[in-house]
């Protein structure tokens, strides 16, 4: 039986809040997760209590869109001892009944919830390295990223919800598929790498090989080693050479093989906080090399070296690669 | 809070309370956001947001009293977007003046700032601060207990402490609670 509506208390509330301040305390700890997982599957009442931790997340999020600004503005009215006082003193109430607004925002913004702190793994700008999941398949997630992981008794089943993520699948009779919002993806004892960027799927099979299926469609292809493919919904599109570069981020590296200039900072930024932007004069310079993804100021100060580009810095959290 | 419907018809219709308490509440309002169009503009949301959240009242004190409530709360979210929209002006008036976000842009942040200081005005203070740092600003424990001044536990505390505020106001406004 489903929980109704106004089932919850708040016991149960405080444990799910208590779940979500541990596990960003340690949000590379495996055992946690897995504790987390068995108290989620535990009761329709958790799962519940939870839905709204990832709700309150969600909150969060459009200020993605402008951090600093956003960051600079909340601490300003923590420091503002004045403004609360004088708020009370305005309405002569207390703050905490004061919630309606919460409410009609709520409306707005729910429809694309669900996505960040519902999923079982979530990065943001740093890849997370390897994790090893019960059945011994090993995955790396990239910046961005977004899975779920939903093994049960008669198969294994992965969501990349965005991001990217390099798969090693474990020996196991079981049978696994990755499904993304294009389609689905049935390796064969093998390591590949699933990418989700613009409404396309990209799969680079390193070993063995991957049966790739649209959502749609339903065309399917099976993809040897050392071959990459994209597709949507409806389409597969041509099959070309594995890209190695889709695989080097797991070793803290971004490779670059004759790569615009413009596709290269799109990818660093992924993996920097702020905004780092490209002059559209040098966007299309080509970059070869290999970088370290864990010092990203590091990666710029080699761009100024290796191609005739400045990094202008006009704050901390605001770069641009300009002609020098 | 539930009031059960003794009366299962209500003799309160929207209508009615409007015509009941419309006057005394714009008045009471002009007198606490000190000018005329927006005193209407907030009398008028308070009678919108009855129609979408009907309720059953036992007599003309009780809906008095919840007209009242409604009034206050709205006119608390009027001042406190004053503040959020000073604020916020003055962190882009620091900023390169070629700096200059689209409006749609702009719009959406501010409206999730708007919102979300409701929410932060509930937590003391170095809760919220804390909060802040680990959900936007991406901050470790670590990092956060060293800028506030308190252990790694703490803040751990501090975090579980502001999640549970929200949860249990989102659960709220939901009624999803026992």
């Amino acid at each position: 039986m489903s929980t109704r509506p106004g089932g919850l208390d708040h016991a149960t509330l405080q444990r799910a809040a208590d779940w979500f301040a541990r596990l960003n305390a340690e949000p590379n700890a495996l055992h946690l997760r897995e504790a987390w997982s068995q108290w989620h599957a535990h009761s329709e009442l958790n799962r519940l209590a939870w839905s709204y931790v990832v709700r309150v997340s969600q909150r969060f999020t459009p200020l993605q869109e402008d951090l600093t600004a956003s960051s600079k503005t909340l601490e300003a009215l923590r420091h503002s001892q004045r403004s609360r006082r004088q708020v009370l003193r305005n309405c002569s109430i207390l703050m905490g009944a004061a919630v309606l607004g919460w409410g009609s925002w709520r409306q707005r913004w729910l429809p694309d919830a669900m996505t960040a702190w519902a999923t079982d793994f979530h990065t943001g700008t740093r890849p997370l390295g390897e994790q090893r999941l019960a059945d011994g398949t090993r995955i790396w997630l990239n910046s961005g990223t977004s899975l779920d992981v939903d093994f049960n008794a008669s198969q294994r089943r992965l969501r990349l919800y965005s991001g990217e993520v390099l798969i090693n699948t474990g020996n196991d009779p079981r049978p696994f598929q990755v499904e993304t919002a294009e389609g689905r993806l049935r390796p064969i004892g093998t390591r590949f790498g699933l990418r989700e960027q613009h409404g396309r799927t990209l799969l680079n099979v390193y070993e063995g090989s991957v049966q790739a299926i649209c959502g749609q469609s339903e065309q399917t292809r099976t993809v040897p080693a050392g071959y990459s493919l994209a597709f949507d919904q409806q389409n597969l599109f041509a099959t070309q050479r594995a890209q190695p570069e889709r695989e080097a981020w797991t070793q803290g590296l971004l490779l670059a093989n004759d790569t615009r200039l413009e596709d290269f900072i799109d990818e660093l930024s992924s993996y920097r906080h702020g905004h780092l932007g490209i002059d559209p004069q040098v966007a299309n310079l080509r970059l070869m090399g290999t970088f370290p993804l864990h010092d990203t100021d590091q990666v710029l100060a080699m761009l100024e070296q290796v191609l005739p580009v400045r990094i202008e810095r006009r704050f901390p959290w605001w770069v641009t690669v300009v002609p020098r | 809070m539930s009031h059960p419907a003794k009366s299962s018809a209500s003799s309160f219709s929207v209508d009615g309370l409007y015509c009941a308490h419309h006057g005394w509440i714009y008045r009471w309002l002009v007198g606490k956001v000190g000018n005329v169009s927006d005193a209407a503009e907030l009398a008028h949301d308070v009678f919108v947001r009855l129609l979408s959240q009907p309720r059953d009242f036992n007599d003309e004190g009780h809906a008095q009293a919840y007209l009242s409530t409604l009034s206050r709360n709205l006119c608390v979210d009027f001042w406190r977007r004053k503040q959020v929209e000073r604020a916020w002006f003055e962190v882009l008036a620091s900023r390169p003046a070629h700096y200059a976000p689209s409006e749609e842009h702009h719009a959406l942040v501010f409206e999730a700032l708007v919102q979300l200081q409701a929410m932060l005005d509930r937590l003391p203070g170095k809760v919220a601060e804390a909060f802040c740092l680990a959900q936007l600003d991406g901050l470790t424990y670590r990092e956060i207990a060293l800028r506030i001044g308190v252990s790694e536990r703490t803040v751990t505390k501090y975090i579980a402490q502001a999640m549970f505020q929200c949860v249990l106001l989102e659960a709220e406004l939901d009624g999803a609670l026992l």
